[in-house]
């Protein structure tokens, strides 16, 4: 390349540099004058997205006054990009967040209380799910409005099952008959498991276990919530069963990246998961059925995990543009758009009641009725603390090294409940 | 022309005495035109914003909300009390004695290596280099599958010759280890093309001479090429100690710390204080911060030292 | 046996050395030294294709996905060679989605960045090096010491400082701080002081500016210290993610690759095909750039000139 083309495309470099500022800065203005563009943070992607940008088409078609412009962050950066952008006075207007982030959002300045707003009758507050509307309130306050919400039952390959004479799980199975199911349907010969378990010690090995916690009668922290509790008689026990099937059956793949199981599922190396209804589509290959989660003693509680959109005040009549976005988002028939396009479950009951809907979601997506179901089967919430995600460590770390045998299960959950008893005094 | 090997020692001598004062000041005038453009870039974006965590470090600050409080040393003093920093601590150092030596040496044998005219060499200088061009993402998720208890490639050829099954990443005691491999693979380009760029530099009439009159591939290596890549070598050492001691990305992407805390380092520690676990109320920022300056001062005493060592060791001028 | 080395570089190379006569011009420095051979080939091609095979593992993998069904990403044991190879996928990925935009951009940043960097770094590498100025040791530790505190640490404060600029959420942010690079002050520093001084000094007697000397003299001989600083530098523009990541807050206009590979892999679901395909795609300007730069790697004419 001659010296003076190179000259010429860097100079061209520069300059398309120069003019990349975009139409609307990012400073928010005091007068709304004119149309309102609101900055949409989400983590939408493939069939979600499509279905996200339909929506959002069709809503700015019908507002010029209240224009919606997405910016996608993947989920797991977002609080991070958030922090960011806080600190620079820079938030955006609206922004996906996971339901455990919200205790650490909670502190941000220009956060929207959603208290009160979400008491207007227009909102239908009472018609989200029970388990959504506790995880988007922290002390008392509303800061969120449901986005998300899923929860764990069990689904189980068909054609492992009958090649083992087994039958299949039902709504009345215990935790001991899912322990027995794995262990006939373990084959070392084969390289083929009966269960699998998220290894990476994050929140996902912790929320897998917390059902049987809660099942057995134990709970994460005492109720003022001051104190650990997930070390009671209950919760080794709890610990006991997983540990038991790691270590002396050795029926559990262990995923250590915690994504590999879904192609080993789907090509028949595993027999049983732990999951929700977003892994339904990665399983063309497998002929599964879904249940609800085995139980002690009869209770067959779950776990939910409900993700949130957060708004943000930035001035110039923008929060009520985005509150007046969301409630349309957020209303009946849109979430029945959105559920039929990507599978979500539905956040708000009076859909979930729906036999017919959900019947038709059910002929999309075989399997992901039982799931609508077991919503009613969501009684408790993780706690919503800023310390969690501290208490959330301690205990990955406690299920994870019992469960590669480097520790007893009483141990491990006494050593976590020590140091998530140090993070509750920091916190204060 | 006296080498003393450190910095201040080559420059080009100045005509006459006479006008040496007039001289001496369009030195420094030259100099500093020369480097005033990089400088003020690196003191606005590198030197402030580091000052900036400095100050944090003395603060109790969460990164979500703009409250800030004074707390003098306390964050510091924080540091030794904290069983995860001491492991991190130890973690990072493994880390950098195993990482450094054998990336170091490694590159050099491939860059001698590729340092030829022979078929193919184009190829397999690229070949060396695409991991370093690959994303860490996609070569971490190449590795987990790689090193997999039961369904990797890595277990099932070890296996046919009767050797493990590993744990790999799923083995405490391995997990570290397995990280070298993957980071020494991902990495050994970027060196390998640093030294070979330096062996360009290496006029081979020198060692065709060498050669000629009887000296043996070794030596000619040792005596004559080796000294030469004193600079290049200096410049890796720096570099990779001062980015293992940093390393993040293939943790977090990778083993997050784990398993069970035996892969986490300083900076993957730090991270998680400030991004995860100390927004809020619990305002972990500026512990994090702290733990990042005491880091700051190892590499920066570490680097002192290895300069120090290349005065007495590293020839520049030939 | 006794030629003294002087009379090898006086006499003509094609005489009295055997150079390889597919040498490309100007390659002059290698030569092959006769050997007895015991294979039909060169022994060291025994130890460099097993370690280019190994190495080249990551790709052979990422093509082979990028080539599959969705279904197909999703079996194992890994499917070695998809049933049909779907190109499709390639054109899925541009058609889709923003993919020129982000390629535009990042060439945009990287291309600026890298030229900038050649610039600026030489400038104060030269200086480092060979100008005695006051302070320059101190500042030169100073600007090293830049390098030891991590990203994640002052990530806050320069992307205060990228605001107070008016660089936020466009492709500014991306270009203006990556303007100059540490490293490449450090990497040029060391390989000018191993350029023989006495082509400088005499330059210097005859009155030469600096400049000249820096642009006559000491950049020829630099070309393989160059066109590493150029390879390495648009390596780290054209992957980093993490700093636009954080400055890009409303425009998606202003995405690069990175950002843009990223809309592939959602929470739960990654389009691995796609992600492949797309990965493959940015890979492609990088290992031109490094093919091309091996053309620069040729050892310079001057040692024709080092001898009188």
């Amino acid at each position: 390349m001659t010296r003076r083309s190179l000259i010429l495309l860097v100079s061209l470099c520069l300059l398309a540099a120069c003019t990349g500022g975009s139409d609307d800065g990012g400073s928010p203005s005091a007068e709304p004058s004119g149309p309102v563009t609101l900055t949409f943070w989400h983590g939408y992607t493939d069939v979600e997205a499509d279905s996200l940008n339909a929506l959002l088409d069709e809503w700015n078609a019908d507002h010029p006054d209240i224009q919606v412009k997405p910016l996608f962050v993947n989920n797991d950066k977002a609080l991070q990009k958030l922090t960011v952008a806080l600190q620079g006075g820079e938030p955006p207007d609206i922004t996906y967040q996971y339901g455990s982030s919200l205790a650490s959002v909670a502190a941000a300045p220009g956060l929207v209380d959603l208290t009160d707003w979400v008491q207007t009758p227009d909102v239908d507050w009472e018609d989200f799910i029970p388990g959504a509307r506790e995880a988007a309130t922290v002390d008392g306050k509303v800061l969120g409005i449901p986005a998300l919400v899923d929860n764990l039952a069990l689904v189980y390959n068909k054609d492992l099952f009958d090649q083992a004479g087994l039958d299949y799980p039902t709504p009345d199975w215990t935790w001991d008959d899912l322990r027995a199911a794995a262990k006939a349907l373990t084959d070392p010969a084969e390289k083929r498991f009966g269960f699998a378990y998220p290894m990476d010690a994050s929140e996902d090995s912790v929320w897998h276990w917390d059902p049987l916690l809660w099942q057995k009668g134990g709970s994460i922290l005492t109720e003022d919530g001051s104190k650990a509790a997930f070390n009671s008689p209950e919760g080794v026990e709890a610990l006991e069963l997983f540990a038991g099937m790691a270590v002396d059956d050795r029926s559990v793949y262990l995923d250590i990246q915690n994504s590999a199981y879904t192609s080993l599922f789907n090509n028949g190396r595993i027999g049983m998961l732990e999951t929700g209804p977003w892994d339904l589509a990665s399983f063309p290959d497998v002929d599964y059925g879904v249940e609800i989660l085995p139980g002690f003693d009869g209770d067959h509680q779950t776990i939910a995990g409900p993700d949130m959109w957060c708004v943000f005040d930035n001035g110039g009549g923008k929060k009520e543009a985005a509150l007046e976005f969301l409630q349309w988002l957020t209303a009946a028939e849109q979430v029945q758009k959105e559920d039929l396009a990507t599978g979500h479950l539905p956040i708000r009951l009076s859909v979930a009641d729906d036999e017919a809907f959900v019947g038709q979601m059910a002929e999309a997506l075989p399997g992901v009725d039982v799931f609508a179901e077991n919503l009613q089967n969501v009684e408790q919430a993780r706690p919503v603390l800023d310390a969690y995600p501290q208490i959330s460590e301690a205990m990955g770390t406690a299920i994870v090294s019992a469960m590669l045998g480097e520790s007893e299960p009483k141990a491990a959950l006494d050593k976590a409940a020590q140091e998530s008893n140090d993070a509750l005094a920091l916190a204060g | 022309m006296p080498d003393d090997g450190g910095l201040n020692g080559s420059s080009v001598a100045a005509p006459a005495p006479g006008r040496l004062r007039r001289l001496l000041t369009s030195e420094h005038l030259s100099g500093w035109t020369f480097v005033l453009p990089a400088v003020i870039l690196i003191v606005v974006f590198g030197l402030i914003p580091i000052a900036w965590g400095l100050i944090l470090s003395f603060q109790k600050a969460g990164l979500i909300s703009p409250e800030r409080e004074w707390v003098g040393f306390e964050n510091y003093a924080r540091i030794a009390a904290d069983p995860k920093a001491r492991q991190a601590a130890v973690n990072t150092i493994v880390y950098t004695l195993l990482f450094v030596p054998i990336s170091i040496l490694a590159s050099l044998l491939v860059a001698h290596a590729l340092n030829r005219r022979i078929a193919l060499i184009r190829f397999y200088r690229l070949a060396v280099f695409i991991p370093v061009v690959t994303s860490t993402i996609a070569t971490g998720i190449m590795f987990l599958w790689l090193f997999d208890k039961n369904f990797g490639l890595a277990n099932w050829a070890l296996g046919k010759i009767g050797i493990g099954p590993f744990g790999f990443f799923e083995d405490p005691d391995q997990a570290m280890v397995s990280l070298v491999i993957m980071t020494v693979w991902g990495w050994l380009g970027f060196d390998t093309i640093i030294y070979l760029a330096a062996l360009q530099g290496v006029p081979p009439e020198l060692t065709e001479a060498a050669a000629i009159d009887g000296a043996s591939r070794w030596s000619s290596f040792w005596r004559i090429t080796w000294p030469m890549l004193g600079p290049a070598t200096l410049l890796l050492v720096v570099w990779s100690t001062i980015s293992a001691l940093q390393l993040f990305d293939e943790v977090f992407f990778v083993t997050h710390g784990g398993p069970l805390g035996r892969t986490s380092v300083v900076v993957f520690y730090v991270y998680r204080l400030a991004f995860e676990q100390g927004l809020g109320g619990l305002s972990l920022a500026g512990y994090a911060a702290a733990i990042a300056y005491v880091l700051f001062l190892v590499i920066l005493l570490l680097t002192l030292a290895q300069f120090w060592l290349a005065r007495r060791v590293v020839h520049y001028t030939s | 046996m006794t030629t003294p080395a002087t009379s090898v570089i006086t006499e003509s190379p094609a005489a009295e050395t055997r150079v390889d006569p597919r040498t490309l011009p100007g390659e002059v420095g290698m030569v092959e030294r006769p050997r007895r051979r015991f294979l039909p080939f060169d022994p060291w091609h025994l130890f460099l294709a097993p370690l280019a095979v190994v190495w080249l593992v990551p790709l052979l993998w990422m093509v082979v996905t990028s080539l599959e069904t969705p279904s197909e990403t999703l079996r194992f044991p890994p499917v070695l060679w998809p049933e049909s190879l779907r190109f499709g996928n390639y054109l899925d990925v541009v058609r889709d989605s923003a993919f020129g935009t982000w390629f535009w951009n990042t060439t945009v940043v990287t291309v600026t960045v890298v030229s900038s960097n050649l610039v600026l770094c030489t400038l104060a590498a030269y200086a480092f090096a060979r100008i005695r100025f006051l302070g320059r040791t101190f500042v030169y530790f100073v600007l090293l010491a830049t390098l030891m505190v991590p990203l994640q640490v002052v990530l806050i404060p320069t992307f205060l400082i990228a605001k107070d600029l008016g660089l936020l959420d466009h492709l500014g942010a991306l270009i203006v701080p990556n303007l100059a690079s540490v490293f490449g002050i450090f990497m040029l520093t060391q390989f000018f002081r191993t350029l023989p001084i006495e082509l400088e000094e005499a330059a210097r007697i005859d009155g030469a500016s600096r400049l000249s000397i820096l642009l006559r003299i000491v950049v020829p001989l630099s070309l393989p210290a160059l066109a590493t600083l150029a390879v390495i530098q648009f390596l780290w523009t054209w992957n980093d993610f993490l700093w636009p990541l954080v400055t890009i807050l409303t425009n998606q206009g202003a995405f690069t690759l990175q950002l843009g590979l990223a809309t592939f892999q959602g929470a739960h679901q990654t389009q691995w095909h796609l992600v492949a395909a797309a990965n493959l795609m940015s890979m492609v300007p990088m290992i031109v750039l490094f093919l091309a730069a091996q053309r620069a790697f040729v050892r310079g004419i001057a040692t024709q000139g080092l001898k009188g």
